[in-house]
């Protein structure tokens, strides 16, 4: 049996924080620590539904570079996907998933009450960007990425003058026949998007997007393609896909809503359970690191770090007017407006 | 006999022994083994799903409330309504795509086979998700090709088709599912003699009247296997519901489904919701063995027969015409825009110089973590997926024709039962039962095969079935008369003979398997990736050149993969009978 040195836990208060220097000292000391002891486990495996496969390979590639002697196996797919199966290994008493990244926080206030994550406050978390901060009160999760909902528009169609300013634009009969929008019951990213609207401007807005006949897609990148093939000239989508699509050459731009782009954050956390403590540690730490923020940007992805960024294209976060339903408002509001959105748009 | 024993004297139970073995019995072993596997591969994974259906979420106890939250409410009734109705259709649409060009490829002397052939494989084995995708981009409302076609050789305003209603969904489902009736029916129609349709010729049938009267209710098993399989193959799809049911506001069962999985979680009330399509399965196949039953249609007897091709004169060209036109809209035209954004640095910037790239194909096949790697994965898994189920397939589709033992109907049922579990239920299921310790398959390939074998049983028995109702047993019972025992008449007598129809299903469960979408999505680990989920994936991230670069590699190892087939296998793989 090898050494298995586990660390205590060691929660980091929001005060003591604020003493940077001596944070930093303390982190650095405690990272050579974690990754000894990590080295002996060896490898991680990262359950994920964060960022597209190639983003997410990368972030699991400078894991291993940075710390040589962990291999960080990248699972990625989608939220349902690895929700589904993390409950099953729970269920099974399989320990395989050491890290949990969903796009989706219900799936964080569903576990954590089970107890399955460990409340770890890794050294970075009080690095990260102050919106991101704290979304856990308890220390159990903690945001690794995030993404802005905006309107986008394809160039080609439509004159960046004359495309909506503001959420409340897609409802001007104008835009009828030419709007694409995800499916709350499908994407995460459409759901929160969809509760903000409703907070912001009541049911009332749907009913009205009705009238416009929208084309619903599954996920929220389905706005992309639809907006690409000409099928469609504005819609919600998202700002790192289209970004992305733009960058290649595509006629797409992105329009930062005045009365607010969507702020989406999405949490990762450590399991109790994980047979690789140490390595889970060091690669949550990761995953709020500089590091790992610039590969986010490099895919088009916000940082969730200061000092990063922005990805090209993009207007700095710190520029961007963004919305954002609390975590209470989401887990509650999604199931709610799900079933609303059926009623109105009949599927 | 006798003198063949062996030259040192052997022990004497030995020598009663070998007799015996070769008279012996072996189909009650045989079915004890064959329930051991289907318990294995599909009554667990069943049980878990009808035990969960009346589980109290988060909680002990059983419950009857999921069935109440399943049905209930209109909306899941009006997905569930529309299922049928889309399957339905799906089967007749495929139905109609499918007969003639199976009797014209099959009964005529239709020039043009080979392409046929070709382009009907190419159907089979494009990805219905991929091929719902090139649809949208040629019969969009607003931008698709033939619709700006339209619009500009009429000058019309608006076009003329439009992918996103009910008929397009049931369209680009069944330009991607007919394969199954063609492959059926074509087998069926090249063995019946034309001894019988002389037969109504001397009676005085004209031509049609023969084909419509004689030639086809002969092969009526073999189109109602299709029917059935299509339909269930429709209702149990995820990938093209999601892309052209939901923008048209159609809800499916098992989109249905899908957001039954999404937050708030609700695993217990998808279990409740897909037991209806269990029942619809059983209803199908009752329905098929009354239909069927009392009627005989052997057509593979122990005497010769000839069989002639029917001279169409010109007729033979309008049936080429019809199967180009079939070929051209599950074939040809989505791939011709799938190319063109495979070949593009930005798809949406339409075709020109400056756009063309071969970057994405660079992507694909050496940037791209599994994508090149999945391709050949999926072709593996599905060989092997093929194998395991054709061998169990055949030997209990043997069983239950010949009644060799009682309640053979059990098992029958037990093969079929599974194509409906759709596939993230029938994966999850697989998944708490066979990857925790002690089987211990999490993250294994034979994980994927395993399920996919269950999957894709019920194909693999309704074409072996067909094939054994095919096959007059008196000429087993000639083997066993002169003294060979059950093994001697199905190694020399049943196999060789069906040997054909066997290479056919084989294909048959091979193609789908390569193409298998939802069950994959959950069973995969980054190791054992497959190129239905990658596709996925690449769709679900927005990144569309991608997406259509790898379907033209799949499409050209197809390529390869059947002139590699055609090479070792010879023409069987065509699906063709030399």
């Amino acid at each position: 049996m090898k050494r298995r040195s586990f660390l205590k836990a060691t929660p980091v208060a929001s005060a003591v924080a604020a003493l940077v220097p001596w944070a930093r000292r303390a982190s650095a000391a405690e990272e050579a620590e974690r990754y000894a002891a990590a080295k002996d486990e060896g490898q991680v495996t990262w359950y994920t539904a964060h960022f597209d496969t190639q983003t997410a390979e990368s972030i699991g590639n400078a894991f291993a570079t940075k710390y040589p002697g962990i291999r960080a196996n990248v699972v990625r797919t989608t939220a349902l996907v690895a929700f589904q199966r993390l409950s099953q290994d729970l269920k099974t008493g399989i320990a395989e998933c050491d890290v949990f990244s969903s796009t989706d926080l219900g799936h964080y206030v569903r576990l954590k009450p089970m107890g399955v994550f460990l409340r770890y406050a890794t050294p970075n978390a009080a690095e990260l960007l102050p919106q991101f901060k704290d979304i856990d009160p308890d220390g159990a999760y903690f945001v690794t990425s995030a993404g802005l909902i905006c309107i986008t528009y394809n160039k080609d169609k439509v004159k960046e003058t004359e495309a909506p300013k503001n959420w409340p634009d897609l409802l001007d009969p104008k835009w009828k026949n030419q709007i694409s929008v995800g499916h709350p019951g499908f994407s995460g990213y459409v759901g929160t998007w969809v509760v903000e609207m409703r907070n912001l401007y009541g049911w009332d807005y749907f009913e009205k997007l009705q009238a416009n006949e929208p084309q619903i897609g599954r996920s929220i990148n389905d706005t992309v393609t639809m907006l690409n093939s000409g099928e469609r000239s504005v819609a919600a989508g998202p700002e790192a896909t289209t970004l992305e699509s733009a960058a290649r050459g595509n006629p797409l731009g992105v329009i930062y809503p005045s009365d607010g782009a969507l702020l989406m954050v999405s949490p990762s956390a450590v399991m109790k359970n994980s047979r690789r403590l140490n390595a889970a540690m060091l690669f949550m730490n990761f995953l709020m690191s500089r590091d790992a923020s610039e590969i986010l940007v490099r895919n088009f992805s916000p940082a969730v770090v200061p000092g990063v960024g922005p990805a090209p294209g993009a207007k700095p976060l710190a520029e961007v007017k963004t919305i954002r339903p609390t975590a209470e408002e989401i887990t509650a509001g999604i199931p709610e407006v799900i079933k609303r959105w059926r009623d109105t748009f009949g599927a | 006999m006798t003198d063949l024993l062996p030259l040192r004297a052997p022990a004497r139970a030995d020598a009663a022994l070998l007799p015996l073995l070769r008279r012996y019995e072996p189909a009650m072993l045989l079915w004890l083994a064959l329930i051991a596997v289907l318990l294995f591969l599909v009554v667990t994974p069943l049980f878990i799903l009808v035990r969960q259906s009346f589980e109290v979420p988060e909680g002990a106890g059983y419950t009857l409330a999921n069935y109440v939250a399943a049905f209930a409410d209109r909306l899941h009734l009006r997905a569930l309504g529309n299922s049928l109705l889309l399957g339905t259709g799906v089967a007749l649409l495929a139905a109609i795509f499918a007969v003639p060009m199976a009797w014209a490829v099959a009964r005529t002397d239709m020039p043009g086979k080979n392409l046929t052939r070709l382009l009907v494989l190419g159907a089979f084995v494009t990805p219905p998700y991929l091929g719902a995708i090139g649809w949208i981009l040629l019969a969009g409302p607003n931008a698709g090709w033939l619709n700006k076609l339209w619009m500009a050789a009429t000058g019309a305003k608006a076009g003329i088709v439009n992918i996103f209603t009910f008929p397009g969904l049931i369209f680009a489902i069944a330009a991607y599912s007919y394969p199954y009736i063609f492959v059926f029916t074509a087998a069926a129609l090249e063995l019946v003699s034309s001894e019988m349709e002389d037969a109504a010729h001397i009676l005085g049938a004209g031509g049609w009247r023969t084909t419509l009267k004689v030639t086809l209710p002969l092969v009526w098993p073999a189109i109602l296997g299709g029917l059935i399989i299509t339909f269930l193959e429709a209702i149990a799809l995820f990938g093209t519901p999601a892309i052209i049911g939901l923008p048209a506001h159609i809800n499916v069962v098992t989109t249905q489904l899908w957001q039954f999985f999404e937050f708030p979680v609700q695993a217990e009330v998808a279990a409740a919701y897909a037991m209806p399509l269990l029942a619809v399965t059983a209803l199908l196949f009752w329905v098929q063995r009354k239909n069927l039953g009392r009627k005989g249609y052997v057509s593979l007897t122990g005497k010769g027969g000839e069989r002639r091709l029917i001279q169409l004169g010109a007729w033979r060209w309008a049936l080429l015409g019809y199967t180009l036109v079939v070929g051209g809209i599950s074939v040809l035209l989505p791939f011709a825009v799938l190319l063109q954004a495979a070949f593009s640095r930005a798809w949406g910037r339409g075709m020109s110089l400056a756009n063309l790239t071969l970057r994405n194909f660079d992507y694909v096949l050496f940037v791209h973590n599994t994508a090149a790697q999945s391709i050949v994965h999926s072709f593996v898994y599905a060989a092997a997926t093929a194998s395991l189920a054709i061998l169990l397939a055949l030997a209990i589709a043997y069983i239950v024709s010949r009644r060799l033992v009682p309640m053979a109907r059990a098992l029958a049922f037990l093969c079929v039962a599974p194509f409906v579990i759709p596939g993230i239920v029938l994966a999850i299921g697989f998944y708490s039962a066979y990857a925790a310790p002690p089987i211990a398959l999490y993250g294994t390939a034979a994980l994927i095969i395993l399920a996919f074998t269950t999957r894709f049983l019920p194909i693999a028995y309704t074409s072996c079935e067909a094939a054994m109702r095919s096959l007059n047993p008196e000429m087993e019972d000639a083997a066993r008369m002169v003294g060979g025992g059950r093994f001697t008449a199905l190694s020399r007598i049943v196999v060789p003979l069906l040997r054909k129809s066997i290479v056919a299903a084989w294909i048959l469960v091979f193609i789908p398997a390569t193409r298998e979408l939802s069950a994959a999505i959950f069973l995969t680990a980054p190791n054992t990736q497959v190129m239905s989920v990658v596709l996925f994936d690449l769709s679900s991230e927005g990144n569309f050149e991608y997406l259509a670069a790898l379907g033209g590699v799949l499409l050209f190892a197809t390529v390869i993969l059947v002139a590699v087939s055609l090479k070792l296998v010879g023409r069987d793989f065509m699906l063709r009978r030399s």
